[in-house]
């Protein structure tokens, strides 16, 4: 069970290199992270996964943009949460793994259609810590509100949950144990935590049937 | 006055923070004011109001905030939300909570630079080089006001 941070963008996209992220990550108590937008993965101490972010208006052209080679060479895809049809259709995809930027979507934009669509699919839900973290007020209600409705959902239909800073700076980076605190504020136990952070795993190289070879 | 016998007294609760980036030494009152600004956001004045948070020590790149024992965990959440001190960006990292501050006191490490420093230019701007244990580099814009910080590593400075 490897304990993953689902995305982090580093320089020079942030203020901090890769290869420091995964020195302080190592530090949090993480044995991977998804590096968003970074070409070169090689070793710094701890496993780092290729990310890349598809925003797209329809499904047609997230369909035509998963098969460009930048994102095939991908551990990772990510899509940005949109409409509710959007949102239902995109879960489908065979190639995208994540859905995210779930906070800033319209309140039914997930609905109990698309969770089931996305348990049978096994397309996971992001949950970014950084509304939570750098959001204050009324934004950070709606964030939370919006987490909670994701947790009633999958507690109901069981599709995957990703946790993510989505840090752009070490000084974005949380612990496990924070991560624990921040996600308790919408009713996730300490259990469903640590399952949602072990989820990128999973999603990367899913469990398949035993082939007997010879 | 006279004192509150022991067993009249609240129990309190010591959180032990780190402050990152290594090299700022914010004042305790603003340490204060950023931990009660978290707090209040997330918890509202009547939680935090009973939790009684307060910052008793600010030094050697830690801080131990002081709580009302059983209201740690929130406090130590409200922390994690503590983005900025007296506008200066920041991260509060837990590393501790003790019923004693001597206890949190034995487990400061604190982290200073390496003697060895330079300069570096990147994109157009100057950067005074800060070494640190680990490989760490940190960059800091040269300037009087509000400089640029990057996080680096040894090996991400030797490439550039």
């Amino acid at each position: 069970m490897k304990i993953t941070d689902a995305s982090v963008c580093p320089y020079p996209a942030g203020d901090s290199t890769l290869a420091r992220m995964a020195l302080e990550a190592v530090e949090l108590g993480f044995d991977s992270l998804v590096a968003l937008g970074e070409e070169d993965s090689q070793s710094r101490g701890l496993e780092v996964l290729r990310g890349v972010v598809i925003s797209a208006a329809s499904q047609k052209e997230v369909i035509r943009q998963v098969r460009k080679p930048t994102v095939r060479a991908a551990d990772v895809v990510f899509v940005n949460a949109g409409d509710i049809s959007f949102n239902r259709a995109v879960v489908s995809v065979k190639e995208v793994h994540v859905v995210r930027n779930i906070h800033a979507t319209r309140r039914n934009a997930f609905d109990h259609v698309a969770a089931r669509s996305a348990a049978d699919h096994g397309t996971a839900v992001d949950i970014s810590l950084a509304p939570i973290i750098q959001y204050r007020g009324r934004r950070r209600q709606r964030a939370l509100q919006r987490y909670a409705d994701i947790l009633t959902l999958q507690r109901r239909y069981g599709f995957p949950l990703t946790i993510s800073s989505g840090a752009r700076s070490i000084l974005e980076q949380r612990s496990v144990r924070e991560t624990r605190g921040l996600c308790a504020l919408f009713g996730m136990t300490g259990a469903e935590v640590s399952e949602a952070l072990s989820s990128i795993g999973r999603l990367v190289e899913p469990a398949r049937p035993v082939r007997v070879v010879g | 006055m006279k004192p509150r016998p022991p067993a009249m007294r609240e129990k309190r609760r010591y959180i032990l923070v780190r402050i990152l980036p290594y090299g700022v030494t914010p004042d305790q009152k603003d340490v204060y004011l950023s931990v009660i600004e978290a707090a209040t956001s997330l918890w509202g004045d009547v939680a935090v109001g009973l939790a009684q948070p307060a910052v008793v020590f600010c030094g050697e790149g830690y801080a131990v905030v002081r709580c009302r024992r059983g209201t740690e965990k929130d406090i130590a959440t409200a922390l994690a939300t503590v983005t900025a001190i007296a506008g200066e960006r920041v991260a509060l990292r837990t590393v501790a909570t003790s019923g004693t501050i001597r206890a949190l006191r034995r487990r400061i490490r604190p982290i200073r630079p390496l003697p060895e420093t330079g300069e570096v230019t990147i994109g157009g701007d100057y950067f005074v080089v800060y070494r640190y244990p680990r490989q760490k580099v940190d960059l800091v814009e040269k300037g009087i006001m509000h400089q640029k910080s990057l996080f680096f590593t040894e090996t991400d400075l030797e490439e550039r």
